[in-house]
């Protein structure tokens, strides 16, 4: 956080941080075994599905030569990665302007729904239907963003009250939709029709749902960094992050700042909805469960305000989640134990004087810390 | 006329039945906000305490079965606050020793009690949805005699079916009061404000602004806990998975709208109460359910916003 003017000092931090996430991720995942210990019958057997489940098997026989196994369930690590990336980088930009956006998950089912809508009505072929749905996805995405930034600004309301009330709101919206207007009449359950192959994004990998979208990520997180880090606006949304008295005193434009980075945001949670929509699912069902914003919010903090680490953050949840779901498959664990290895990694992550004791006996934490203040060094000396 | 005074009555009744946990937990967010340390875990204590406070009284009957039955409600409501109070501990903790960003630490919260709530509903129940097949106890009722003359005032003051309100009901109305007491004419809430208000200030004042801060964290916990028990052993009779449905959020919004005064707070979460029973007696029209249930959700936001222009104005 604070080495936002000292490029030197960028370098060692990001070791340390690259230690203190291991500590946290290791701590958390110690919790986890302990309650699996207390819960399981075959607690080792459990941990192991949950640590490996996600990987594919490969198996080699004379008769057939290299086989892979489980090709399916590593598919389903990718396609969550890939929209674990968009969502942690739609909770990360609101972030790094100290805005705790919470609405990533209203802005996806919107979004989700534009893009589904779009591509059922305009049909054609495919170089018409994408960009036309992508477009309706980052509109509506953007939109729904800017609401919260405006009230805040406007009317100074609680960002987090408000996203969360908004979340509400846009999955009422969004069913209401599907149930009175894109209902499929001949399906089975309350559902908008299949989308038109046209409109679908191409698979990579057969019998999973991994798409093009893939190679979307990395531009996308590229995108989301050069905009910070390169732009007069991303200045703006870091300095009023990270010395918001500074940002005022010197003029800065504060509630544009404020403003544009939930909006942004909201743009990054529109290509989730679109992956979900138009890759994903084909159709959207009325029951889709809310909630994977707060995945996108873990995915944010363990990247540290750099959108550079969100795709290598998603990819480590989207295991442990997958690993989860193999858990309770193969053992006596339910799959909300990985919401409180979440939870602890959150806590973990964020306590920043929890681990500090770790390094500050090296000469380079002595020297941090004596940088900052030299009482607290002379304190804990005593 | 007396009909419509038993309309009246009636509503008042419901409004105060479905306000009472946001009262409580809106009051405790007030204590942790107004000492500093924004209290965002106010839904996932509410859950923990629902849960255990049902848990423990099944539990304690099973285990202990010496135990009058009559006790039971109240040995899991103590188990509920208390396990309120503990996650509240752990956010003191890892705010105040660990210098962890308390919002963030607070949704974490948020997290590990809706995750920790469904694990152990699976683990110990066997369902994933509700302890339905538990048969857990309620807090009792307490009935005011003597107006049964009086229809209206009767509905008033003991509820629709005249079984008198909850025990927890007259309790959030008593905690509302009792804490306006306490933040406005005690020392200790004097120190509490002013640790809120200016942090530096009150230190050089020699104020413990670190020990103040935990116990208003700890006093938030043993609100929302309250908050929880009620919506377990007194609005149902189960724990639902995620049954607090919002309502730590909407507490949240009601101390940002009662402009950080317990009063204040005390009408908002009054309005959000009245909010949803609103919305389930629009349930019975034929409104799609979707628009019935966006109401509370922009009654918040349209409070946050005339409060917003409000402040402005002055």
């Amino acid at each position: 956080m604070s080495s936002l003017f000292f490029d030197n000092a960028n370098a060692q931090s990001g070791r340390r941080e690259a230690l203190r996430l291991t500590i946290a991720i290791g701590a958390a995942l110690a919790i986890g075994f302990c309650i699996t210990l207390a819960v399981s019958d075959e607690p080792i057997r459990a941990y192991l599905a949950l640590l490996t489940g996600a990987l594919p098997e490969f198996e080699w026989s004379h008769a057939q030569g290299w086989q892979v196994h489980r090709i399916v369930r590593f598919g389903s690590v990718i396609e969550d990665a890939i929209t674990l990336s968009f969502l942690g980088l739609a909770i990360l930009i609101p972030f790094c302007a100290r805005q705790f956006s919470l609405g990533a998950d209203g802005q996806m089912f919107l979004s989700a729904l534009a893009a589904a809508a779009v591509s059922l009505w305009i049909g054609g072929p495919w170089y018409l239907v994408l960009p036309a749905a992508l477009l309706a996805a980052l509109t509506i995405g953007f939109l729904w963003g800017l609401i919260p930034g405006l009230l805040k600004a406007r009317f100074g309301a609680n960002e987090i009250v408000t996203t969360l009330m908004l979340n509400l709101i846009a999955v009422q919206i969004y069913r209401l939709i599907i149930t009175e207007v894109l209902r499929d009449p001949h399906a089975g359950m309350i559902a908008t029709p299949t989308l038109p192959d046209s409109a679908l994004i191409p698979i990579l990998v057969e019998r999973t749902n991994v798409s093009v979208m893939l190679f979307a990520v990395p531009f996308a997180a590229f995108a989301a960094w050069l905009f910070l880090m390169r732009t007069t606006w991303g200045y703006e949304i870091r300095v009023v992050g990270e010395a918001p008295d500074f940002a005022r005193q010197t003029g800065m434009p504060v509630a544009r700042a404020m403003i544009l980075s939930m909006a942004i945001g909201g743009l990054f949670a529109a290509l989730a909805g679109l992956h979900i929509s138009n890759a994903l699912l084909k159709r959207l069902p009325v029951d889709l469960t809310p909630g994977i914003g707060f995945d996108g919010l873990v995915v944010a903090l363990l990247a540290r305000n750099d959108p550079k680490n969100v795709p290598l953050t998603a990819c480590l949840y989207a295991y442990l989640r997958v690993g989860a779901q193999a858990m309770e498959r193969t053992a006596d664990v339910s799959r909300e134990v990985v919401l409180v290895i979440q939870a602890f990694i959150i806590l973990f992550v964020v306590a920043e004087g929890l681990f500090a004791g770790w390094y500050c006996v090296s000469p380079a934490g002595i020297w941090q810390r004596w940088r900052r203040t030299g009482k607290d060094v002379l304190e804990a000396r005593q | 006329m007396t009909l419509t005074a038993i309309f009246i009555a009636t509503l008042a009744a419901s409004i105060l039945r479905a306000a009472t946990p946001i009262i409580f937990a809106a009051l405790g967010g007030l204590v942790s906000d107004l000492a500093g340390a924004i209290n965002v875990a106010l839904e996932g204590l509410m859950l923990v305490a629902a849960f255990f406070a049902v848990i423990v009284s099944v539990y304690a009957g099973r285990w202990f079965p010496g135990l009058p039955p009559a006790l039971l409600p109240w040995i899991g409501c103590i188990a509920g606050v208390m396990s309120a109070m503990l996650m509240s501990a752990l956010l003191a903790f890892f705010h105040l020793e660990w210098r962890g960003e308390i919002i963030v630490c607070g949704i974490a919260l948020n997290l590990l009690a809706a995750g920790l709530t469904v694990f152990l509903l699976v683990t110990i129940v066997g369902d994933k949805g509700s302890t339905a097949s538990l048969n857990s106890p309620a807090l009792p009722t307490l009935h005011i005699p003597g107006f049964s003359s009086m229809p209206a005032l009767d509905t008033l003051l003991n509820g629709e079916s005249r079984q008198g309100h909850h025990v927890l009901c007259y309790a959030a109305l008593l905690a509302a009061f009792a804490l306006a007491t306490f933040l406005e004419r005690t020392r200790y809430g004097t120190w509490i404000r002013a640790v809120g208000e200016n942090r530096e200030a009150a230190l050089t004042a020699g104020i413990p602004v670190k020990r103040v801060q935990y116990v208003a964290l700890l006093l938030s916990g043993l609100l929302a806990g309250l908050g929880g028990v009620y919506l377990s052993m007194g609005y149902l009779t189960l724990f639902q998975a995620e049954m607090t449905s919002g309502r730590g959020f909407l507490a949240l919004a009601a101390v940002f709208l009662g402009a950080r005064g317990a009063w204040g707070t005390f009408a908002a979460a009054l309005l959000f109460g009245a909010s949803t029973v609103l919305a389930t007696q629009l349930g019975a029209l034929h409104i799609p359910t979707q628009l019935v249930y966006m109401l509370p959700p922009l009654v918040t936001i349209t409070a946050l916003v005339i409060a917003g222009s409000r402040r402005k104005l002055r």
